[in-house]
């Protein structure tokens, strides 16, 4: 007997598809607005300041921080999302490019949770710890969360090169969302400069490194959100339509 | 008797994302240049002071080694664009030359500011010093490939009125690094304070 195919999950593709957006409003809410990143603490800040600030927003941080840790995980599904629209593009499965993506979106999300967790205990423990260790949990996790770029890097730099190979005369994700992918990671490489500034557009709360780098992600995100789910309701639509000219086509041929 | 007159067709140069590219870095870069100019005006002495430990020969020379390097490049699209493609690569191989000459000029230039002790944390005006420029550095390392992909191509007889678009968007690519250090060196090198 022949096997029969197994049907796609669309279900739960665009569930994963939809965690995207759950991702982006999460964190410009519980990160950027509670927890006070918009903006961030200057990292010029003395160590009282930072413990200052840790004790006055405390619950706010104590929140926003704790939700973000959950949060954190919808990157890795919204990536998975990705990678699948991806492989409908190169080499199903075997595709270099979804693979990276996948692991990339994956491996992102460890030091946007690491950082979550570390600005989560300064808030915990202020009562109990010293201004100066306070001081290190803050200056520490800016430094992981932004100095993994590279890893987001290859990422985006595997979608927008998948994407602009798609030979769709509409294209899934239009060439703009890649080459904007391609500024993103272009922005990213002075991001480097941040242990060696306090002040400036370098520091991690610069106007360069904060206010130019995060933004162009942030549209980043959005932008591939808004063209994935898109691309997994129309692929969808399309195996549809073909399953009907299919079934339309073994029909005729019975009645011959 | 009516005439037709066949409208020229209109066309953005190269492909149409690599504006957007571009227009970003573009963007980017003119955030950094305000954030340069805003830092000055706090600090005009000692900016005044830092720019006149830069070589401006150097800095003179790096402008001719990549004007130079973006004719050349010029010459190599226009080239495949009427299909004299057996000239594109040697356009191609001189304006990389001339690109991996500014890295080597560079590397010089570094190495001198280092043996004399300045570094990035020597103060604000070398702050941006190092990371323009540097920047910009990063930029003519991704040009640099770019052109190398591009001459193998050439060379391999992988350049054809069908795919020249892409070799004009790395053109443009190309200007734009070109673009961007005609105005780091008057920016970093020439501008006196009043």
């Amino acid at each position: 007997m022949a096997a029969q195919p197994v049907p796609r999950q669309y279900a739960m593709w665009k569930l994963m598809a939809w965690s995207g957006p759950i991702f982006f409003i999460g964190f410009f809410v519980m990160w950027g607005l509670l927890a006070r990143n918009f903006p961030p603490m200057a990292a010029s800040t003395s160590a009282e300041g930072m413990w200052e600030h840790y004790k006055n927003l405390q619950m706010e941080i104590l929140i926003g921080m704790s939700v973000c840790i959950v949060l954190g995980s919808c990157y890795m599904t919204f990536g998975a999302a990705v990678s699948r629209v991806m492989r409908r593009i190169e080499d199903g499965e075997e595709g270099m490019l979804s693979n990276i993506e996948m692991l990339g979106s994956t491996i992102t999300c460890c030091p946007i949770i690491v950082a979550c967790g570390l600005w989560l205990t300064g808030g915990l423990l202020v009562d109990s710890l010293a201004p100066e260790t306070i001081q290190m949990l803050y200056m520490g996790a800016w430094m992981i969360i932004d100095l993994a770029y590279m890893v987001t890097s290859w990422q985006i730099i595997a979608c927008s090169v998948c994407f602009m190979r798609d030979k769709r005369e509409k294209k899934l994700v239009p060439n703009y969302v890649s080459w904007w992918g391609f500024v993103t990671v272009a922005s990213f490489f002075p991001v480097s400069l941040i242990p060696f500034f306090k002040t400036g557009p370098f520091a991690f709360h610069g106007l360069f490194n904060f206010w130019v780098a995060f933004p162009t992600w942030y549209i980043w995100i959005v932008l591939m959100s808004i063209y994935v789910i898109k691309a997994v309701y129309r692929l969808e639509a399309e195996e549809k339509a073909s399953e009907s000219v299919s079934a339309g086509l073994r029909g005729a041929s019975a009645t011959a | 008797m009516s005439s037709v007159v066949a409208a020229k067709e209109r066309r953005i140069p190269g492909v149409e994302g690599v504006w957007v590219f571009v227009g970003a870095d573009m963007f980017f870069f003119a955030v950094l240049f305000m954030s340069f100019m805003m830092e000055r005006a706090k600090a005009v002495e000692t900016f005044e002071a830092s720019r006149l430990l830069l070589n401006q020969d150097i800095g003179g020379i790096n402008t001719l080694i990549l004007l130079t390097s973006s004719w050349l490049v010029v010459r190599g699209v226009q080239a495949a664009k009427v299909g004299d493609y057996d000239r594109v690569p040697r356009f191609l191989l001189g304006g990389l030359l001339f690109g991996v000459g500014f890295l080597v000029s560079k590397v010089f230039e570094y190495g001198a500011k280092f043996g004399a002790g300045i570094t990035p944390v020597s103060n604000d005006f070398f702050m941006f010093y190092f990371a323009l420029t540097g920047i910009h550095l990063l930029h003519v390392i991704g040009g640099s490939v770019v052109l190398l992909v591009f001459y193998l191509r050439a060379r391999g007889n992988r350049i054809n009125a069908n795919n020249v678009a892409h070799l004009e968007a790395g053109g443009i690519y190309w200007h734009m690094v070109d673009l961007l250090w005609i105005m780091l060196f008057p920016l970093l090198y020439l501008l006196k304070a009043l």
